[in-house]
């Protein structure tokens, strides 16, 4: 119990420093390499860049829609079970979730063809995480009050919805420019999945109603299902009293990170379209793919219907047998109807995919750019890329699938560059954690040295225990332009 | 790739003086956001109490009148004793704080009946016994609550509970047949109980 209530702890505490999926700072920040990750077909002005290992790109980001950890914890002076009940159960609804995902750049780097420099390849590896749990209303009702006294209340089992995952990537990708409005791009990826689990696809339900004989008459209705992989050794190391967990817990997770026998295939999309000189648009498409898992596999399901009403004896058929085991019975009966399977089967998952769009007008002063410029890449080394502008400003949308279907956030940003050497961007959003998500990011250019830093929902650090939603990445590159 | 390194360590050595200005800035900028929490007591958390109440139906018996006329007057028609391993169930038993069990005796018969129902622990001891004696139809359902916990029995009966012995005598001659239906016997329970899932 000590430890569920740890649990609770840790999860609203998560939840009140981390959130969020969306890359909106850094999203079409063109002077930043990693923004090739959240558009493959951003305009790349780079001769070539090389990410320092580890630190080019480290993004962390969760939220939680319902209650915050100063919701429950704030020192008050109000119970803190009144809390639960009026926050949490009457507070939050099936649709709020807690979320997170982290991503972190291993290796990472890109160079121009030098036959064709309208051609920029970018390649690398990172691990991410990525999970999402809903709020499982019904369930916690019937947890925290029961079924007492709730003739025909039916508790809903597609409450419990939640996936996440553990995973490497490994990519490559292209971005080409076709012509002087025009610029696209693609990526594609090996996922190779350390660990995931997923129950989304629940249904059922459990209602206590007035007996067709007896009192009381409880139904279950259940489709259930949870589908885990690379899960089952690592609790076998946990299990296992006798082993130096931490050092084989490091050994297997090295392993899987490698190589774990799950594996799956994805591709990112992108373009950035010019409407004017000055007025671009841009999209991208992020992973779309799955992942099939068939190593360390887990699928565990309760699916039936059964209606219970105690132990029945009814006279004079049950004198037939006297001497059977009428509990007993009645639970065989039930594991008949409603059967607990736990099996190795091999099953495939859908990546979250991701929609990003924009819509950029550039204005005030045009900034130099590092290499040369106005050449048609036709005829010179290097590419006709226009001008950069002191100023920018437009819209970002971001969509991304989720299980209880597609979640968005709209975006209003202004950019400002310093020269070449500086520039910020400031972001404001709209999404189902927060209505005040303001947030600044911005990219310094030292020489070679290239680096950034972005945080979202600054407004909410006022009283960090009581935000939705906080996100940061930051990142360290070498980055050449080529010769000037 | 020798001029290419050159460009790099030429870089950042000739940008450190820039480099110190903007890093200036970026602190100043970051150094706005940083964070601030209002005083929180994750101690709270030990006062958390999670206890649901569940209820359920128990056990059902129904006999009717023709099989009660096969025995004599003031003879016991029926006797029963049935596993229940419900109640003494580790995740139960450990858990169970109070409770209710109602019982409903429902007699359609034309015969005064006695009803026993014995709570048994698992070498067949006796732990409790409630008794319902019933008139003759036309009478009321009979409805009694046994509470167990602070307020009523020990909660220990029910926590040793493994078994349930049922027993009917008819106290009323073996001609006589009732003209309500359903002419029978019924025996309805259910329980209900208050848990401590997080203590």
């Amino acid at each position: 119990m000590r430890n569920l209530k740890i649990l609770l702890v840790a999860l609203t505490g998560v939840c009140a420093i981390v959130n969020g999926q969306n890359k909106q700072l850094l999203y079409d920040f063109s002077e930043i390499p990693q923004s090739l990750m959240v558009n493959p077909g951003v305009e790349s002005s780079f001769e070539w860049y090389a990410g320092i290992p580890l630190l080019s790109g480290i993004s962390f980001q969760a939220g939680s829609s319902g209650i915050t950890a100063f919701d429950l914890f704030a020192n008050d002076g109000l119970d803190i079970n009144d809390k639960i009940r009026d926050r949490a159960l009457n507070g939050m609804t099936p649709r709020d979730d807690l979320s997170g995902t982290y991503q972190v750049e291993i290796l990472s780097g890109g160079y121009r063809s030098k036959y064709h420099p309208e051609n920029f390849y970018s390649f690398g590896i990172y691990n991410e995480g990525d999970a999402i749990g809903y709020w499982f209303k019904d369930l916690a009702i019937l947890a925290v009050d029961g079924n007492a006294d709730m003739l025909g209340r039916r508790f809903d089992l597609s409450h419990l919805k939640t996936r996440g995952e553990l995973l490497t990537v490994y990519h490559f990708g292209i971005n080409k420019q076709v012509n002087r409005n025009l610029t696209i791009g693609a990526r594609a990826k090996l996922y190779n999945s350390i660990l995931n689990f997923s129950s989304t696809g629940n249904d059922g339900f459990f209602v206590t109603t007035e007996g067709q004989n007896n009192i009381l008459a409880n139904t279950l209705n259940a489709d259930l299902e949870l589908r885990t992989s690379g899960l089952n050794e690592i609790r076998d190391i946990l299990r296992d009293d006798t082993a130096d967990r931490a050092a084989e817990l490091s050994s297997l997770l090295t392993k899987r990170a490698i190589f774990s026998g799950n594996f799956g295939f994805g591709v990112d999309l992108g373009f950035t379209y010019k409407l004017s000189e000055q007025t671009v648009l841009t999209g991208s498409l992020l992973d779309v793919g799955f992942v099939y898992h068939s190593s360390d596999t887990r699928v565990v399901s309760l699916k039936g219907n059964a209606t219970v009403e105690g132990v029945e004896v009814i006279l004079p058929d049950a004198l037939l047998d006297p001497g059977q085991d009428f509990y007993q019975n009645l639970i065989d009966d039930i594991e008949n109807l409603i059967p607990f399977e736990n099996v190795e089967k091999s099953y495939i998952t859908f990546r979250p995919t991701k929609l990003n769009a924009s819509i950029r007008h550039d204005f005030g002063e045009p900034v130099l750019r590092r290499q040369d410029c106005d050449c048609n890449y036709k005829t010179g080394s290097s590419r006709d890329l226009g001008y950069k502008y002191t100023n920018s400003a437009g819209a970002h949308l971001y969509v991304i699938n989720r299980p209880r279907g597609p979640q968005a956030a709209l975006t209003a940003f202004y950019q400002r560059r310093f020269g070449n050497i500086m520039s910020l961007k400031a972001a404001y959003t709209v999404d189902k954690y927060s209505f005040t998500n303001v947030g600044l990011g911005i990219s310094i250019q030292a020489g070679p040295v290239n680096m950034y830093a972005m945080a979202d929902n600054l407004l909410a650090y006022r009283n960090i225990a009581d935000s939705h939603y906080a996100s940061f990445q930051l990142g360290l590159n070498i980055i050449s332009f080529g010769k000037k | 790739m020798v001029y290419k390194t050159k460009y790099i360590v030429y870089g950042i050595l000739s940008s450190m003086k820039n480099f110190r200005k903007y890093f200036a800035v970026v602190i100043l900028l970051f150094g706005l956001i940083s964070s601030c929490t209002e005083d929180l007591d994750f101690d709270q958390a030990d006062d958390i109490a999670i206890t649901p109440t569940i209820e359920g139906g128990l056990v059902y018996v129904e006999a009717p009148e023709f099989l009660i006329n096969q025995v004599a007057s003031g003879t016991n028609f029926y006797s029963q004793e049935f596993n229940f391993d419900a109640f003494n169930a580790n995740f139960f038993a450990e858990r169970v704080l109070d409770g209710i069990i109602t019982y409903e005796v429902e007699n359609t018969t034309s015969k005064s009946l006695t009803i026993d129902v014995e709570l048994l622990d698992e070498a067949g001891n006796v732990l409790d016994t409630e008794a319902f004696t019933v008139d003759p139809a036309p009478t009321a359902v009979l409805v009694r609550q046994i509470t167990y916990g602070p307020s009523g029995r020990s909660i220990d009966i029910i926590k040793n509970t493994s078994g349930i012995r049922v027993s009917a005598t008819n106290l009323g001659d073996n001609m006589s047949t009732s003209s309500i239906e359903p002419q029978k016997i019924i025996l309805r329970s259910s329980a209900k109980f208050r848990m401590e899932l997080v203590k």
